[in-house]
């Protein structure tokens, strides 16, 4: 691995996820980031930056999405940023994994996702943003 | 994302080809709620060919299996490659839905009386 950073900025539209999933997998080949390192950090990206477009403006068009990737040592650190409404996903309440089928709630399935995903995540609200920061052990 | 549909038998199969992500999860688990509403009781999701899910996805496929259970139908996925498939058992639904490693035991277990695969 080589430590190194990268910064994207995106639309925020749902076609454009598919080109920050790009970037950060030509980032992580380049920095020798294995793939289900990378795999787990792009699913997870693509879960919050989702919500952000799917929900966190009355109108998302013209907004900005940026995303920073860092390889330092054996830790991979993704931060979003967004303009979006208040969202701490530290909020959103646990799905019940147990529960039957007919039971089941079909929300918060990305944010289950992400927890399970990364090994740490840290949310702020500074100068109006959501600052989410996610935490991934490189293995 | 593409999906082909055919009818073999009773059972109504739909190929999954792609990403099932955020950008076509949407009419996805439309087209999978119409099937049901227009009468389909045996629906095979094959997804083989599905490279990566996320949760928009999940969310379909939960959609579409729960509307499923509602009218007492079958509801099979068959196919997952590894990595979907691990991200399946991460959210839970290795132990809700069913689901077969291959197509072909898909379709025996939802034909049980043999019927043409």
């Amino acid at each position: 691995m080589h430590d190194g950073s990268i910064t994207i900025r995106i639309g925020a539209a749902v076609h454009e996820i598919e080109r920050l999933n790009r970037c950060v997998r030509q980032f992580g080949e380049l920095h020798e980031v294995p793939g289900r390192t990378l795999y787990a950090v792009n699913l997870a990206l693509d879960e919050l930056v989702s919500n952000v477009i799917l929900y966190g403006y009355d109108n998302p068009h013209g907004e900005e999405i940026t995303v920073k990737v860092l390889v330092e040592g054996d830790h991979l650190h993704a931060t979003v940023e967004d303009g979006g409404r208040e969202f701490d996903p530290h909020t959103a309440p646990p799905v019940d994994l147990d529960a039957p089928l007919a039971k089941r709630q079909v929300g918060g399935l990305g944010i289950h996702l992400v927890r399970s995903l990364m090994d740490g995540m840290e949310y702020k609200r500074s100068d109006s943003k959501n600052v989410l920061t996610l935490r991934k052990k490189i293995r | 994302m593409e999906t082909t549909e055919s009818k073999i038998g009773e059972v109504y199969e739909v190929t999954v080809q792609g990403h099932l992500d955020t950008a076509s999860s949407q009419a996805f688990e439309d087209r999978l709620v119409r099937l049901i509403e227009g009468g389909e009781r045996h629906l095979l999701l094959e997804c083989s060919g599905m490279g990566y899910v996320n949760s928009s996805g999940l969310k379909a496929i939960l959609v579409g299996a729960k509307q499923m259970d509602s009218v007492a139908g079958k509801f099979v996925v068959c196919g997952l490659v590894p990595s979907v498939y691990g991200i399946f058992e991460m959210i839970g639904f290795t132990r809700i839905l069913s689901i077969f490693p291959t197509r072909e035991e898909a379709l025996r277990q939802m034909q049980p009386d043999g019927a043409a695969a």
